[in-house]
């Protein structure tokens, strides 16, 4: 049976309608959202209200958690003071203008959901501020599938849909112990794994406007990840509008952008 | 100078061990550095001797650079040095009265210098740490699997991490091995092989064991204080 994954709408109605209109032209039922409703877009609580009406099962996203919990991230979420200023504008900008209810909704929304040996999770299984970028080292990847008990970890966060096999793995160890005079020497067989990253729905950072998604069917392990075109120029009109920073119109119209990610994507926040 | 470092851990108030460790270190040949790697304290005995000690080493003494382990992170919590955290790890594992033991074995006075111990060392390609990378409670074993073992040096770039957490001494060389991984995105698809890097981690043991590791030939020594052991023949490269 297929399902959608999405994520990272950032309170971007005309992109997540979209989305949401492709996936049901599918038939397919279920979805899962990996967070990040909120946060850079005009429309959180538009967003917030679609998801809750169509009943999506959602993780928190780290936006939805500092809009609850307030910023208090260690240094690592900026890359520069001007960055850092703009994302707390619209931090700033999302708190007035979010209401209780939906508030209390992203509050109340679990770090992750689990079915069978899918898991998902808006950044890594260790933090909603982790990025798993697709070149990140192998073993690293591979650690936080298994450790987190999965077969498959669905993430987003980077902004850049991916799926990433790790297969054929092993690992040879020497071991001395105080009470040993001679090292025993093993090996260890790693699992197949498997991260699918979904992209994002409300501010796509792969190269191009249109929004993503990904389609699992979880009978073959098949992952299509998948392109949504939308009514950029509504939202970004609609970002000017509102008084948020411009910047986060000209960047969704160009379909890239070069802040609000860390320099060093390796580094594992110590929030 | 060829360095050699003498790595002690888990002492919990016991100055006599440390005494003990001490004049052991005086009969060996070449120890440049002492490393205290946490546990200082803990509930069973009073703390304040070994923490003056320690703060004020006797003449003679190898001068000890700590870091703060799992009890000092403990305590620290429950006397407000961790913000809104409390000692809660312990307070789950041990109950409300090792809380209250462990607040009456170090007088207030200590506090603060407990505070200014840092996580932990890097020491050239080395890392010092009372637990791991990941957190100051993380139990690394020869056991443990070494996948996590292999995240744990990698978030810090070493070749080398030495723990303290399990009280177990052991050295664990990953030796080989690789993986294969495929990225399939909107570009296409794309293949990378990466083999395992050649790094270790040690557990340097606690109390009255300890470990001397020498930098120069890459060798540990897995020593108990106070005993006859010759450096030499538990040596392993």
């Amino acid at each position: 049976m297929n399902h959608a994954i999405i994520s990272c709408l950032h309170a971007n109605l005309p992109a997540v309608e979209a989305v949401l209109n492709d996936i049901d032209r599918q038939g397919i039922k279920t979805i899962t959202c990996l967070g990040d409703l909120v946060g850079y877009g005009p429309q959180p609580n538009e967003v917030v209200e679609l998801i809750r009406k169509r009943g999506i099962a959602t993780c928190q996203g780290c936006w939805d958690e500092d809009i609850i919990d307030g910023l208090n991230a260690c240094e690592c979420s900026y890359p520069s003071q001007l960055a850092e200023r703009r994302g707390h504008l619209a931090h700033q900008w999302t708190d007035d203008q979010l209401t209780d209810e939906n508030k209390s909704f992203l509050a109340n929304l679990p770090t992750s959901l689990r079915r069978d040996r899918l898991l998902f999770v808006h950044g890594s299984p260790n933090s909603q501020h982790e990025y798993l970028l697709p070149d990140m080292d192998a073993f690293a990847a591979l650690e936080r599938v298994e450790t987190a008990g999965a077969d498959i970890l669905f993430c987003g966060h980077t902004h850049q849909p991916y799926v990433r096999e790790l297969r054929g793995g092993s690992i040879h160890v020497r071991l001395q112990n105080a009470d040993h005079d001679s090292g025993q020497r093993e090996e260890l067989t790693l699992p197949m794994r498997k991260i699918v990253n979904a992209g994002s729905v409300g501010e796509p950072r792969h190269g191009t406007t249109n929004a993503t998604y990904v389609i699992h069917n979880d009978a073959t392990d098949e992952v299509e990840i998948k392109e949504v075109a939308y009514d950029v120029g509504r939202t970004c009109q609609a970002i000017v509008e509102a008084g948020l920073p411009k910047v986060f119109a000209w960047r969704l119209s160009h379909g890239f952008e070069f802040a609000e990610q860390a320099e060093d994507a390796s580094h594992v926040c110590e929030r | 100078m060829i360095e050699r470092w003498a790595l002690v851990s888990g002492l919990l108030g016991d100055l006599e061990t440390y005494d003990l460790i001490q004049r052991d270190l005086k009969k060996t040949r070449g120890v440049t550095s002492l490393f205290v790697l946490g546990d200082l304290v803990g509930p069973e005995r009073n703390c304040d001797a070994l923490l003056d000690r320690l703060k004020n080493p006797h003449r003679g003494d190898l001068k000890p650079d700590c870091i703060y382990g799992w009890w000092e992170e403990q305590l620290l919590a429950e006397r407000g040095f961790r913000g809104e955290r409390k000692a809660d790890a312990l307070r789950l594992s041990q109950g409300e009265d090792a809380v209250n033991a462990l607040l009456n074995t170090v007088n207030p006075s200590h506090l603060n210098w407990l505070a200014s111990l840092q996580f932990g060392f890097i020491e050239l390609d080395c890392a010092l740490i009372h637990g791991s990378s990941s957190d100051v409670g993380d139990n690394l074993t020869s056991e443990t699997s070494p996948l996590i073992l292999l995240d744990r040096l990698t978030r810090l770039n070493v070749n080398r991490l030495f723990t303290a957490r399990s009280t177990k001494q052991f050295h664990l060389e990953l030796t080989g091995g690789g993986i294969n991984s495929q990225v399939k995105d909107l570009n296409g698809k794309r293949e990378q092989q990466q083999e395992v890097p050649k790094r270790s981690v040690i557990g340097i043991g606690a109390g009255v064991h300890y470990t001397l590791y020498d930098v120069g030939s890459d060798k540990t020594h897995f020593l108990t204080a106070g005993s006859k052991t010759n450096p030499k023949r538990k040596g392993f490269a």
